[in-house]
């Protein structure tokens, strides 16, 4: 884990507006996360853990305060701007997966792939290796309709590996799976961080899970974080 | 993302829903092969009619009238003055023929007459040209024979049409007339044109008979019992067959034989083409109804119609009728235009809606392409390149198919038009304009209908469309 900060949170305020009611969802959030840290937020649900992550992620735009990620300030980039950060800084993993039904495992990789720049004739052999990466090396030409769940998850986490983002955000990557397919899921989410050094951000409602595969563990209770637990895991 | 990356994910989207694309693109060709084919109906109209006044000479042909005609308003003439005016005869003839510019001047000579055959007899038409007309169109065009080589031979050019009055079809002619098959109880003989030239026909004139008509004012308001007409007969021989009817008689190119101008001279004979001929005649004098000036360029029809303008007569040009032609036409192709283009904005809206539905169903799989890095523009362009394509493709296949359609119509109009005796024409005209406006047009259709859905998938929320179901 390295000393740089891969993200900086300052008085992040996210408030969204029903008619005329302002609804605040992020109160006040400051946390930092550094390079190669597995970092856990956990909350219960409406807390405002999953904005906190689009946010981070570039999908959503704050109402006030400051995101650095890897030293750039999203709040004020532009839509172009944040589409480059979401296509390579961060890579987005979703509970419910995410995947385009229509397309194979191969042809979802490829697309990211794609939409990153990535050379037209070496595609299918990146998106090819970054399959075999998670253990999906024999199901290339499956659709996500003929993967389990946990496949699933594989391929979306391939796909959020595809143009090899620093930071790894994951909503909830477990919430639709079996207890042990999420074992499978958090365990292939460690060794990414722990092997291949990627930053993790993951979003869980199961603290215990959390606390066993992250560095620190992050409460987030209406808008506001709690306090912060170091996990179960040693430097 | 580079645009053979957009292009060909478009494609995919396409292949993906692949009913509801060829039912849109089936309206784009249906909208395009409307126009398509309702403009080159009224482009293939100009362009025959064009193509025949060429063909006929007309363009540098003046008609002269006694007295001058208000085209615009006809029912404005003096009728008093027309009959005052000055005549149509042999000193007008030589004035006109000396004019610059002027290359033929001929009267209009016609004059009904019964046209026997061996034991066949039939009433028509005929009418006398000079020799000289044979080098043009479309007396030029004999189907057999040829044509009169001096104004004063004891000659006659028949049409197929008169023949076929007379009894005669020819084995090698052209297709019978509608009036021809239909008359089944008719006794047709079958003769080779070669059979017919060289035979004689007798043609027989009524001229008043002035012996009867004294007698007949001498008894005042007592009847004779007999017309005040005699017969004359002169025979002539058959050098020429030719297939039409002599073509377009707007400008009096009409009739179903002709003969020499100066034999034309010889026979005594009523025109009663006006009854003024009759009153105009006690002097004697020779008036014309109408005389015929060629001229030898196009550019020089203004100055020669001035010229016998300012010597108090009449003139009709094509120049003329073209103006009004010409706004008659506009306003065709406006009407056509716009049917076709009503056909197609209907497409358009067929195209707006495909998109739109397709921007609902792939709600979420938009939210997912910006969540792996897609921006609004990359987003805008794929639903933007699938209109176009939809638009393309509707309109290359309505180009097809609005020519399949001219075809067939033009198959189906000629085999209407074949009983009639009228040569196959093709209605249809493609020019190259049509062809590159109509791609051009369904493109342009395409894209300004697919401004909106484009714009809309790439102003979807991402974060609201990965919850969308």
């Amino acid at each position: 884990m390295g000393l740089e900060q891969a993200l900086v949170v300052s008085a992040l305020k996210k408030t969204y507006t029903k008619g005329t009611i302002d609804i605040p969802v992020l109160r006040g959030v400051d946390m930092h996360v550094a390079e190669g840290e597995f970092v856990s937020i956990t909350g219960r649900s409406g807390s405002g853990k999953s904005t906190l992550l689009n946010l981070i992620g570039g999908l959503d735009t704050a109402t006030s305060g400051s995101i650095v990620v890897h030293g750039r300030e999203l709040t004020g980039m532009s839509r172009t701007e944040l589409a480059v950060h979401r296509r390579r800084t961060v890579g987005m993993v979703f509970q419910s997966f995410n995947l385009i039904q229509s397309r194979t495992a191969l042809e979802n990789i490829t697309l990211a792939l794609a939409f990153g720049g990535h050379p037209r004739p070496t595609r299918r052999q990146r998106a090819g290796e970054l399959l075999s990466s998670v253990g999906l090396g024999h199901r290339l030409d499956h659709t996500p309709g003929e993967l389990s769940g946990g496949e699933a998850q594989r391929v979306a986490i391939a796909r959020a590996l595809a143009n090899a983002p620093g930071i790894l955000l994951a909503d909830e990557p477990t919430g639709n799976l079996d207890s042990r397919t999420s074992c499978e899921i958090i365990e292939l989410l460690r060794q990414l961080n722990r092997k291949q050094g990627i930053t993790v951000i993951m979003v869980t409602h199961e603290e215990d899970a959390a606390r066993s595969v992250s560095h620190r563990v992050l409460r987030l209770l209406d808008g506001v974080l709690l306090g912060e637990a170091s996990g179960e895991v040693s430097e | 993302m580079t645009f053979r990356d957009l292009s060909s994910l478009s494609l995919e989207n396409l292949w993906r829903t692949k009913l509801r694309t060829s039912l849109t693109v089936l309206g784009v060709m249906i909208g395009i092969g409307a126009l398509v084919s309702m403009v080159s109906f009224g482009s293939g109209i100009q362009h025959n009619i064009a193509r025949e006044f060429r063909e006929l000479d007309l363009f540098t042909t003046i008609q002269v009238l006694p007295s001058e005609l208000n085209l615009e308003d006809p029912l404005s003439m003096d009728l008093d003055a027309m009959r005052e005016a000055s005549p149509l005869d042999d000193e007008v003839l030589e004035l006109i023929r000396a004019l610059p510019g002027v290359m033929l001047a001929y009267p209009e000579i016609s004059f009904p007459a019964l046209v026997k055959l061996g034991d066949a007899e039939t009433k028509t038409s005929i009418r006398a040209v000079p020799s000289e007309l044979g080098q043009r169109k479309p007396f030029s065009e004999i189907s057999f024979g040829r044509f009169f080589e001096s104004d004063d031979e004891t000659s006659i050019v028949v049409t197929e049409r008169l023949l076929d009055d007379l009894g005669i079809r020819l084995t090698d002619g052209a297709a019978p007339s509608r009036r021809a098959r239909d008359d089944t109880t008719r006794q047709l003989t079958m003769v080779a044109s070669g059979d017919v030239i060289g035979r004689t026909v007798t043609i027989v004139t009524s001229v008043l008979d002035e012996n009867v008509l004294t007698r007949a004012i001498s008894r005042t308001l007592m009847p004779t019992g007999r017309a005040p007409f005699r017969e004359e007969t002169v025979t002539l021989d058959i050098v020429g067959i030719q297939s039409g009817s002599m073509g377009f008689s707007g400008l009096g190119v009409g009739g179903r034989a002709l003969i020499p101008s100066g034999t034309a001279e010889r026979i005594p004979r009523l025109s009663f083409s006006s009854i003024w001929d009759l009153l105009d005649s006690r002097d004697g004098e020779q008036e014309y109804d109408s005389i015929h000036v060629k001229v030898g360029e196009m550019g020089e029809l203004e100055a020669v119609g001035d010229a016998i303008e300012e010597m108090g007569f009449g003139t009709i040009t094509l120049a003329d009728y073209l103006d009004e032609m010409k706004r008659t036409f506009l306003l065709m192709d406006a009407l056509l235009g716009a049917v076709g283009t009503v056909a197609l904005f209907v497409a358009g809206l067929g195209i707006v809606n495909t998109m739109v539905t397709s921007i609902l169903e792939r709600t979420r799989e938009i939210g997912v392409m910006k969540a792996i890095g897609g921006s609004e523009s990359e987003v805008r362009w794929i639903f933007f390149i699938e209109a176009a394509i939809i638009g393309s493709l509707g309109g290359v296949l309505g180009l097809g198919l609005g020519w399949a359609v001219t075809r067939v119509a033009n198959v189906a109009a000629n085999a209407y038009i074949r009983p009639y005796g009228v040569a196959p024409a093709d209605f249809f005209h493609m020019p190259i304009w049509l062809i590159l406006g109509a791609i051009g047009f369904s493109v342009v259709v395409s894209l300004l209908a697919g401004i909106y859905p484009a714009g809309r998938a790439a102003r979807v929320d991402p974060v609201k469309a990965l919850r969308h179901d």
